[in-house]
């Protein structure tokens, strides 16, 4: 065990990254709150949800709602949450029925106090009833079963599957695909992309899921940290760069410093 | 000949297909040969390189849903080390299952090696919730997150584990993982202890754990049913006693899913061929409909 | 306002902060490994009261379900069944009660009622669950691999590449080479190690980064969607 009150290993390149982030982010959240315009490119599944909803309302169908299995500790569900408050927005606005079963109790408990707002916001509080959002099981796959007979027998005419998914992303991705739904997902976990990128209509593929909720709240602060979050990628691919170079010129000490025990 | 109707092909038949392509090669096993790549040799070759005087913890992180690709990955393993006289600590950090999987293949293997001693030769510690936190405890004592094993016994009662005290009486952890648990046995007990890590998934998460093989953080993969197979291989390659279990009739093990998956393989190819077939036909008519326009 | 807005925006902030400050800490500073090991620990046991929420919501919905007479109400019943029985067992099981003196195993070595369940109902389904895969994947590739344009045909080139090379019959193919069995396992490896490693990076990198900046949007209280309340 290190000897000092900090952990050296660690308060190199990790800290130097952080801080880094912290002020890129910092930085922007403060020039967008200032007026500075920042320009943030069309992520076109953030735009096909109205679209979703619009199509839901002309068929008289419900929309379908699922954050994923993630509790409320995984940062994905959080992006989820943005997103879904948004698509509860449209579902009051266009007075369509919207079903969201979930798969984690503290989850649950977050989609229902979203959903509820979402509605109060619309100013449509009466369409709001608790059965729209209700738990149904810890199991991965006995949720799976649940949600793809749902789709099944209620066809929605819309399907967002936004959040953490592991091996059911396909389960109910094909299931929804079957019964005709638009499809919007969006996920970080990478092994799942390849199925939904296949099977649904729109993918947010990782970063994209958690600019989602800034936007569409279009918050300066919000966007600012996008922004941030974009240099400081410019950054680590200069980092990725300068490394190589190194190591092929045999220089060791940057590699070293990069390494975390 | 309406084109688009034969390109929409009822998904069914598609099921039908793989059902069969599924259910024949198992219940009449065809025994295509299997090949062995690097990620799977450099982990027999770690295993082939210990002995008796070394532990090798084999972490259960899957269920009941994956068990058809990660038994034949557990029990190679098991029989490997049982077979090189390495002592063998098995533990389960998998909520849904990990123990149910750990302690049937134990059921099964231990059987076939009649002098193993439990308590000397192999250890079952049953599963602790918390991975991460489990793992990192580990590190520090065994005895911290596991002070008794499955049965009950406590830790300082058994001869293995007098001696095996934390990971760094541990030359090899082996995790046969379904989801992000191998993943921490990389990043977390690789990285911060330097204990060497090798790691079996399923096919599905196979790609995501390249990274770590690149970056030296795991010694070997065995991804699915594939580098299952592989194992297996290599392990009657090497030991051709073993050659029986793997060849008894009625037994599944992973050269044998390797049939089933080859089939599949080529029933999807073919149908993504034929699928491209009518595609093709159908934009060359389109073209020429577009010129006739002109 | 200040329980439902101010006090969860400053609980957030000072929780957020600990796995923070404690990666760069060593456990010679005081309270350390107390505070980080207690906040792992509240996670455990408000997802367990939140369970219990979740269960609860289940029994009334599917009470309800049944009462009204709604389509698929048998379901209900046999949910609701599965529910109580397995949950009885297990219950009954974890505390000792009575002849339940084992979650696994019988004083006689036969499995317990729930253990039992467990093997032969629970796990049976798990799997068959997840064996659908295969199914969906085989569809879900006939329809989705077309040479429509450039990428895409680089994508099915390389999926048959992997397809073939994953197999036995990857080693047919070029077997009439000399040491050409091992061509398309070679290929598929290269494949999988270095194009498939590095967008996995890629796509990794940007996604940590993504999440990094949204949960210092969380812990700095500008992103409030979580909470159920208004974002200003």
């Amino acid at each position: 065990m290190p000897e000092t009150w900090y952990d050296p290993s660690r308060c190199g390149a990790p800290l130097v990254v952080l801080l880094v982030f912290c002020f890129f982010v910092l930085l922007f959240i403060n020039l967008a709150r200032r007026g500075r315009k920042l320009f943030i490119r069309r992520i076109a599944g953030i735009a096909a949800m109205e679209e979703a909803v619009g199509r839901a309302t002309e068929l008289g169908r419900k929309v379908l709602y699922l954050p994923g299995g993630g509790t409320l500790d995984d940062i994905q569900t959080i992006a989820s949450l943005a997103v879904l408050r948004h698509v509860a927005g449209l579902t009051a606005r266009y007075t369509v029925d919207l079903d969201v079963p979930n798969k984690d109790p503290l989850t649950f408990a977050a989609t229902r106090d979203t959903v509820h707002e979402a509605y109060l916001q619309a100013g449509r509080p009466e369409l709001f009833h608790p059965e729209m959002v209700h738990y149904v099981t810890y199991d991965q796959f006995a949720f799976s079963a649940s949600v793809t007979g749902l789709m099944v027998r209620d066809k929605p005419a819309a399907i967002f599957l936004i959040g953490a998914f592991h091996a059911e992303s396909l389960l109910m991705a094909e299931t929804g695909q079957s019964v005709g739904a638009i499809q919007i997902a969006g996920t970080a976990e990478v092994t799942q992309l390849p199925f939904f990128a296949v099977v649904c209509d729109f993918t947010l593929m990782g970063e994209e899921l958690f600019a989602a909720g800034a936007y569409l709240s279009g918050e300066p602060a919000m966007v600012g940290s996008i922004k941030g979050q974009d240099f400081t990628k410019a950054g680590l691919i200069l980092y990725i760069i300068v490394g190589i170079l190194l190591e092929i010129f045999g220089i060791h000490w940057f590699r070293d410093f990069m390494t975390i025990q | 000949m309406n084109l688009e109707r034969l390109v929409q092909v009822d998904r069914r038949i598609v099921y039908l297909l793989i059902a069969l392509g599924t259910l024949i090669p198992i219940l009449k096993p065809i025994g295509f040969a299997v090949s062995t790549t690097p990620p799977v040799e450099n982990f027999f070759a770690k295993v082939e390189s210990l002995g008796g005087d070394d532990a090798v913890l084999v972490s259960f992180d899957y269920g009941p849903t994956t068990a058809p690709e990660c038994d034949p990955m557990a029990e190679a393993v098991l029989r490997h080390c049982f077979t090189r006289g390495i002592k063998v600590v098995v533990v389960a950090l998998f909520p849904l299952g990990g123990v149910t999987m750990a302690g049937e293949a134990l059921e099964k293997i231990v059987p076939q090696y009649p002098d193993l001693v439990e308590g000397e030769d192999y250890v079952f510690l049953g599963y602790k919730d918390g991975a991460q936190a489990t793992m990192k405890q580990m590190g520090v004592a065994f005895s911290g997150v596991f002070p008794s094993d499955q049965e009950g016994t406590p830790l300082d009662e058994l001869p293995l584990m007098t001696q095996v005290l934390n990971y760094a009486n541990i030359a090899l952890v082996v995790s046969i993982a379904t989801n992000v648990i191998g993943e921490w046995w990389a990043n977390l007990v690789n990285a911060q202890f330097g204990t060497p890590v090798a790691v079996g998934c399923t096919a599905v998460s196979a790609p995501k754990y390249y990274a770590f093989l690149d970056s030296g953080q795991m010694l070997g993969l065995l991804g699915g049913l594939k580098g299952a197979s592989e194992y297996e291989q290599l392990l009657i390659d090497r030991y051709p006693a073993l050659e029986p279990i793997y060849s008894k009739a009625g037994e599944y093990n992973a050269m044998k899913g390797m049939d089933a998956q080859t089939v599949d393989h080529a029933i999807i190819m073919l149908f993504i061929l034929y699928g491209n077939g009518v595609y093709f036909l159908i934009r060359r008519r389109e073209k020429r409909e577009a010129r006739l326009e002109q | 306002m200040f329980w439902k807005l101010r006090l969860p925006l400053m609980l957030t902030f000072i929780v957020g902060l600990v796995p923070i400050v404690t990666f760069f800490l060593t456990e010679r500073v005081w309270g350390v490994a107390f505070v980080r090991d207690r906040v792992e620990q509240y996670m455990v046991i408000i997802t367990g009261f939140a369970l219990l929420l979740g269960v609860v919501n289940v029994v009334q919905g599917n009470i309800r379900k049944i009462e009204r007479r709604k389509p698929g109400w048998p379901f209900a019943v046999s949910l609701l069944l599965g529910l109580f029985v397995m949950g009885a067992f297990g219950i009954l099981s974890a505390a000792r009660v009575g002849p339940f003196q084992s979650i696994l195993t019988a004083p006689d070595g036969s499995d317990t009622p729930f253990y039992w369940m467990t093997r032969h109902l629970f796990n049976p389904l798990q799997a068959a669950m997840f064996s659908l895969l295969a199914f969906y994947v085989a569809s879900a590739a006939f329809r989705a691999f077309r040479v429509r344009n450039v990428e895409a045909t680089i994508l099915l080139t390389a999926a048959f590449i992997v397809m073939l090379g994953r197999t036995p019959l990857g080693e047919y193919v070029f077997s009439w080479l000399p040491n050409g069995e091992t061509f398309l396992p070679w290929v598929t490896e290269w494949i999988m190690a270095v194009p498939n490693a590095a967008a996995q990076r890629g796509i990794i990198i940007g996604a940590a980064l993504g999440a990094a900046a949204l949960s210092l949007r969380v812990i700095l209280g500008i992103e409030r969607s979580y909470l159920g309340i208004r974002e200003k």
